[in-house]
């Protein structure tokens, strides 16, 4: 039995992908939760900084105040999930999915806040980072590296699926045999 | 077949590692620009928050004239009395929560903070001795805000007379009038009483003609320079230091702790979140 390689060379690098978004949303968490000062941990500074975050959101202008809110107190604690749920690799397909469509929504409200004029910070990684064209070229990046481990994770899983009716097939375990 | 899997492997596995080093750095490139670890402002303190623009002017006037004038627009000063120093703050100094906040007079973004923001601010907040406000002048130097300097000028010395917040409110509220013909007067007198108005002219024509310093300030912006140009200047190196990249920049800063800057229009109620999170720790 000759082994398919079109499937095995993702491997290395579907991996390398899934860790790095997995990296990176976690760090997005945390920059998103960690106390914006030399203050310790403690649930009023992860409230001041979810509200500190909220600032942010609402400077886009795009939500009501409801929904600002809602993003603000919902997105890092998703982010910190997607993230273990990505380093897990457990259904990859599925996070690389729902890693793709996040980012994808995050690449288009930059886009269209910075094609706006806007001036100003995304918290993405937290406070203090500008909304410009490096943002947009680093969403990007991390939006194609999405779009890879998702392509990469259906194409395995496709793979598996072929080896397997190709083993069953040979099988002399077979009903007719 | 192991020498074709590992040659079939290499090329595009190198690629999106290199992809992903990429990404990685450049997203912890952001992060460590800036953060919570900021360097130490001159206004964390709160004795520099308390400092009078009166005894650093001096000094600002000789940053300022030393950071920005050109051999060519430099004058020799006239000798003055010393003025008093514009005070264009907002509320108690001893509240709890100081909100600094760097715009420009003819910034549609500034204005709508100023009406939609900072005015419900000013009525709920500082009124109740929770946060005060303190204005920096930060006028950009672009075609459209031809009258922002002019406009930041009348605010200042509207602070040396204590009619900081009138004018202040009217430059925001009739921003779009003014900003068509440069006729800022007209709405400053509207804005106080005709006696106070000509202890306002007084001091811009001290300022601003019988005195009119160093050329510190952009000369089309005025027909000359003008003394009160060393208060602007002094917020603006303040600026520089946030630093305030557009306008309106707000730096909130409360026991002691200066959190990191932020840029654009924020609504109230977003905003007063943030505030009742800080008091509540």
């Amino acid at each position: 039995m000759t082994e398919n390689s079109s499937g095995g060379r993702w491997r290395i690098p579907l991996l390398v992908g899934r860790l790095a978004l997995a990296a990176i949303f976690l760090f997005a968490a945390y920059a998103k939760l960690k106390p914006q000062t030399d203050v310790p941990w403690s649930i009023a500074s992860i409230r001041t900084s979810l509200s500190m975050f909220a600032m942010q959101v609402d400077s886009f202008q795009l939500l009501p105040e409801t929904a600002v809110n809602a993003v603000a107190h919902l997105l890092p604690p998703f982010e910190l999930l997607l993230g273990i749920w990505l380093l897990s690799g457990i259904a990859l397909r599925y996070s690389a999915l729902v890693t793709t469509i996040l980012l994808g929504g995050f690449f288009a409200v930059v886009v269209r806040s910075y094609m706006a004029g806007l001036e100003i910070n995304c918290g993405c990684f937290g406070p203090g980072q500008k909304l410009g064209p490096w943002k947009i070229v680093e969403d990007g990046l991390m939006l194609a590296v999405a779009i890879a481990v998702t392509i990469g994770a259906f194409v395995i899983h496709r793979h598996r699926g072929e080896r397997a009716v190709s083993v069953e097939s040979v099988s002399p375990q077979s009903a007719d045999s | 077949m192991i020498q074709r899997m590992r040659s079939s492997r290499g090329p595009s596995g190198l690629v999106v590692v290199t992809v992903a080093i990429l990404i990685g750095g450049i997203a912890l490139r952001g992060t460590n620009r800036k953060g919570s670890r900021l360097p130490a402002s001159p206004l964390m303190t709160g004795s520099v928050l308390a400092q009078s623009p009166a005894t650093s002017a001096p000094a600002a006037a000789k940053t300022a004239s030393s950071a920005s004038a050109t051999p060519k627009q430099t004058r020799a000063r006239t000798s003055t009395e010393p003025a008093p120093p514009p005070v264009k703050v907002v509320g108690s100094k001893n509240a709890p929560i100081t909100f600094e906040v760097f715009s420009d007079y003819q910034c549609p973004s500034c204005r709508n903070l100023y009406e939609q923001t900072l005015r419900p601010m000013m009525n709920d907040y500082v009124a109740a001795g929770k946060v005060y406000i303190v204005h920096r002048d930060f006028p950009l130097p672009i075609a459209a805000h031809t009258h922002a300097y002019e406009a930041a000028r009348w605010a200042n010395a509207a602070a040396r007379i204590g009619k900081f917040e009138e004018v202040d409110a009217t430059l925001y509220d009739n921003q779009s009038a003014w900003s068509a013909d440069g006729n800022i007067e007209k709405f400053v007198a509207g804005s106080m009483g005709n006696a106070d108005f000509k202890r306002l002219e007084k001091v811009m024509a001290g300022a601003c003609m019988n005195d009119p310093g160093p050329v510190v300030g952009p000369v089309r912006f005025g027909n000359q320079g003008c003394a009160l140009d060393a208060y602007i200047e002094q917020d603006k190196n303040l600026g520089r230091q946030v630093p305030v990249q557009a306008t309106p920049t707000f730096v909130i800063y409360y026991k002691g702790q200066k959190y990191p800057a932020a840029s654009g229009f924020i609504t109230w109620p977003v905003l007063k979140q943030f505030l009742d999170s800080l008091l509540s720790q």
